[in-house]
């Protein structure tokens, strides 16, 4: 393997630290800190939208996006936020690889961008990295699905009796 | 640390008994739609201490009476502060009261946040909906004793922005170095800059600034955020024992006769309405207790 | 309450009057200024009223309880005390099923509160061991903990107590089980048992002492003593219902979940008789009221029961919706959590809850059910109180 660059340092660091890979082993955070760059993201850009393919994974560092829906009578619906030490999203992992919600930035937003096409064929190459992240792929989604049950519940609402 | 029932405070207060004595509304201020939050003064020579947590019962005339916590500093007690949320017949009338008119006051009653317990340690409060109220006093007390602790932090979540209580208080806390707040509501218009989600999505966010293993958690809101708040907290290693919430049930007499709020063997209006969470856990997930 | 035991110079312990005396007693406690509160026939039921004279009192009947069912039956030997429980207890005396507890009255802008007569003094005539036993479980409640219900207080410390010792076990008793009875031990100011033509009194306190210094009596014989003793072992031996006590808070903790409790709500009719009936249930509700013109207002506390779905209510919605639960909260607090909150069981072994259950529901046949599910099969032993 060739040897690190600059970025390739500073991106191992900030995939040390970040929450969904910080358990992963050295070589994968330097097989991941290969394909990685970090983004500056502004409010109203884009990360997914609805529908379209997805190119990234994206590990937030700082700011803030929104996860969300739109729906022709309500408007844009916020679903969900996600901020630091959060991952966005997992369609990037399942075919058809296209994007079921919106996530707009809603603050100045530094995330590590792991491009979906290449993190996939790291996977394809390494079947014990792809069972690191998707095992930590999982336990996101199962808080996320939690999460999102907890909110339909509307737990704090009382009707008045 | 001893996580047996925090002791009842000596029964000393005028107030304490069947009989309730009658404050004066001196001030009303709207929280939210349906949440205010009254002023109550005392009789001239009454007097009235309480600690974070306990509650009054109160009675407006002629109408009945309700148990609502205690919202205000423990170390200036009088006027005596009540939020109170409008959700059955006593609790409107209590909202519609104004300045001058009076209420009926039996307490306080019931037990309290383990203030001291929790000296040097950090402090997590997490709260949801009208359950920031019960715990208001505790963080008075925190930021009044501030050098007895170490890390405090306040999760709070609502269920829209128009729901959350004391804004322009959590603005001041927030911006306060010597506290971390974060707040979130379940759901929220386009227009609100800040999080959305559960409160316990809050806890990601708050890793960096408490220890678990040093924490004391004092945790108030719905039955069901409390169980998943202190399933969050023990998966990130916060001590079961170190955990408390504060239940809530029917009550009628405030002092553990009427029966009503038996929660298997406890009353919570005795016992409680704070609780170590180990004493109530297995009672939290018993169906129709 | 009675607290000293009586000076034994001044009378002896057990003494012998003759039945008519028991005359001479209620007019001496009326005399003394109480109100005497004796069991009558009433509505084909032997229920507690206030009585001035001998002649008020149930003579010559005996009850034949059954789950389910009660009934009154002439007695040919003329007994004064020959039923054992009726539907109502002494609870109705010291807590009564209603009361104001307090009245406020609007006057210029102010609230001026106004406490309530103070009650009257009771002398309880008949009181059988079960039901003292009911009577110390309800002192511990209301009494012992860090609050005090002062009305419950004033009446009990008024109280003259009589107590009377079974004879005669009904078919749903079971005190032997439960430790309480048939033998009065204490906490009475005098106590009665029935012989032939007379009765051989205790005399249990100095207020006891005292009140029977007036009344004609003579000293009871060995034999008297031995008979009235029989009389009760008879009782003893002749329970209609056991039950088996061995852990039974640790078998309600493990039957939470049974599925059994299904089955009783499924005969349950959440009436809530076997709570009124009960001489230890405490639960009430207060109720705030008020007069037309709004400037009068009163609280009243009245009996509740655990049965009722607006018990639980908490912001408008109850918490025990299925009778199964509101049942298994009702079993499981009299012989499980109670003893955590109070020391005892909550359940003296009267039997009222059986033979008053529209439906007969047992709870000594529901314990053994339980028993059988959870393996707590077990030897007869008694729970020591």
């Amino acid at each position: 393997m060739a040897r690190p660059t600059e970025d390739e340092r500073r991106i191992f660091e900030l995939l040390r630290r970040h929450p969904f890979t910080r358990a992963l082993p050295e070589n994968h955070l330097q097989r991941l800190a290969s394909i990685a760059s970090v983004c500056q993201l502004q409010p109203g850009d884009y990360l997914l939208r609805e529908g379209r393919p997805v190119d990234a994974f994206y590990l937030l560092l700082s700011g803030r996006v929104g996860v969300e829906v739109y729906q022709p009578d309500r408007g844009v619906i916020p679903l969900q936020t996600l901020s630091r030490g959060d991952a966005v999203g997992w369609s990037w992992a399942l075919p058809p690889y296209r994007a079921t919600f919106d996530i707009r930035v809603l603050e100045p937003t530094e995330a590590i961008c792991l491009p979906a096409s290449e993190l996939r064929q790291l996977m394809h190459d390494d079947p014990v990295l792809a069972v690191s992240i998707l095992k930590k792929l999982l336990s996101m989604v199962a808080s996320r699905i939690q999460a999102t049950r907890l909110q339909l519940l509307d737990m704090y609402h009382r009707e008045n009796p | 640390m001893n996580h047996s029932p925090v002791p009842h405070p000596a029964l000393s207060m005028p107030t304490q008994g069947t009989f309730p004595l009658f404050f004066r509304v001196v001030r009303r201020q709207r929280e939210t739609p349906d949440t205010y939050t009254l002023w109550l003064e005392p009789p001239a020579g009454t007097p009235f201490a309480f600690q974070p947590g306990q509650f009054n019962m109160l009675y407006v005339f002629g109408v009945g009476e309700v148990p609502i916590s205690i919202s205000g500093p423990a170390h200036d007690p009088i006027p005596v502060v009540h939020t109170i949320r409008a959700v059955g017949a006593v609790t409107r009338a209590l909202v519609n009261l104004k300045p001058g008119d009076l209420v009926g006051v039996r307490g306080p009653f019931g037990t309290s946040w383990p203030l001291e317990q929790a000296q040097g340690k950090d402090v997590v409060i997490v709260a949801g909906g009208i359950g920031l109220a019960p715990l208001r006093p505790a963080l008075y007390h925190l930021l009044h004793h501030r050098e007895a602790y170490n890390q405090v932090v306040l999760l709070y979540g609502a269920r829209t922005p128009r729901d959350l209580l004391y804004r322009r208080e959590l603005e001041r806390w927030r911006g306060r170095f010597d506290m971390e707040v974060l707040v979130t509501v379940d759901r929220g218009p386009r227009e609100w800059r800040g999080h959305v989600g559960v409160v316990t999505t809050l806890f990601d966010l708050a890793e960096p600034f408490f220890q678990p293993a040093n924490t004391v958690a004092l945790v108030c809101g719905p039955e069901i955020m409390m169980r998943y708040t202190a399933r969050e907290l023990l998966r990130r290693g916060v001590p079961e024992e170190h955990i408390y919430v504060s239940l809530e049930r029917n009550m009628k007499c405030g002092q553990g006769f009427c029966g009503h709020c038996q929660f298997g063997p406890l009353f919570i209006c005795k016992d409680g309405a704070v609780f170590p969470y180990p004493q109530v856990a297995h009672l939290m997930t018993l169906r129709e207790v | 309450m009675p607290s000293s035991t009586a000076n034994p110079k001044a009378s002896p312990p057990q003494i012998i009057i003759k039945k008519t005396t028991l005359d001479d007693l209620i007019q001496a406690l009326q005399r003394e200024g109480y109100q005497v509160i004796g069991p009558v026939l009433e509505q084909e039921a032997i229920v507690y009223r206030p009585v001035t004279q001998l002649k008020d009192l149930a003579l010559g009947w005996i009850d034949v309880q059954e789950a389910g069912s009660y009934r009154l039956e002439r007695d040919e030997a003329q007994r004064f005390f020959a039923f054992t429980v009726g539907p109502q207890s002494w609870k109705a005396y010291l807590f009564p099923p209603r009361e104001e507890i307090w009245k406020a009255r609007r006057e210029n802008g102010r609230i001026l509160m106004e406490e309530p007569e103070t009650p009257p003094r009771l002398a309880f005539l008949g009181v059988r061991a079960c039901e003292l036993a009911a009577i110390h479980v309800q002192d511990r409640i209301f009494l012992q903990g860090p609050y005090v219900q002062p009305r419950y207080a004033r009446r009990r410390e008024a109280v003259f107590i009589i107590a009377v010792q079974c004879t005669r076990a009904g078919n749903t008793c079971f005190c032997v089980s439960m430790g309480t009875g048939p033998h009065v031990r204490e906490g009475y100011d005098l106590a009665l048992t029935e012989l032939e033509d007379t009765f051989l009194v205790h005399i249990g306190s100095e207020k006891g002492a005292a009140l029977m210094a007036e009344i004609p009596h003579r000293e009871a014989t060995q034999e008297e003593v031995a008979e009235a003793t029989r009389r009760v072992d008879a009782a003893a031996a002749s329970m209609g219902r056991t039950m088996d006590t061995t852990e039974l808070p640790e078998l309600m903790r493990q039957s939470l979940e049974s599925p059994h409790w299904e089955e009783v709500g499924k005969r349950c009719l959440a009436c809530a008789n076997c709570t009124l009936v009960c001489p230890t249930c405490f639960c009430f509700t207060l109720e705030d009221v008020t007069d037309l013109t709004g400037q009068e207002a009163v609280r009243v506390r009245l009996w509740d029961s655990c049965f009722n779905q607006e018990f639980t209510y908490t912001a408008g919605r109850p918490i025990r919706v299925s009778i199964a639960s509101r049942y298994r909260q009702w079993l499981t607090h009299k012989l499980g959590w109670w003893v955590e909150q109070f020391g005892v069981l909550g359940c003296v072994g009267c039997g009222r809850c059986i033979t008053w259950c529209p439906v007969g529901i047992d709870l000594t046949a529901e314990v053994q059910t339980l028993r059988h599910m959870y393996g707590r099969a077990s030897s007869p032993a008694t729970v020591s109180r």
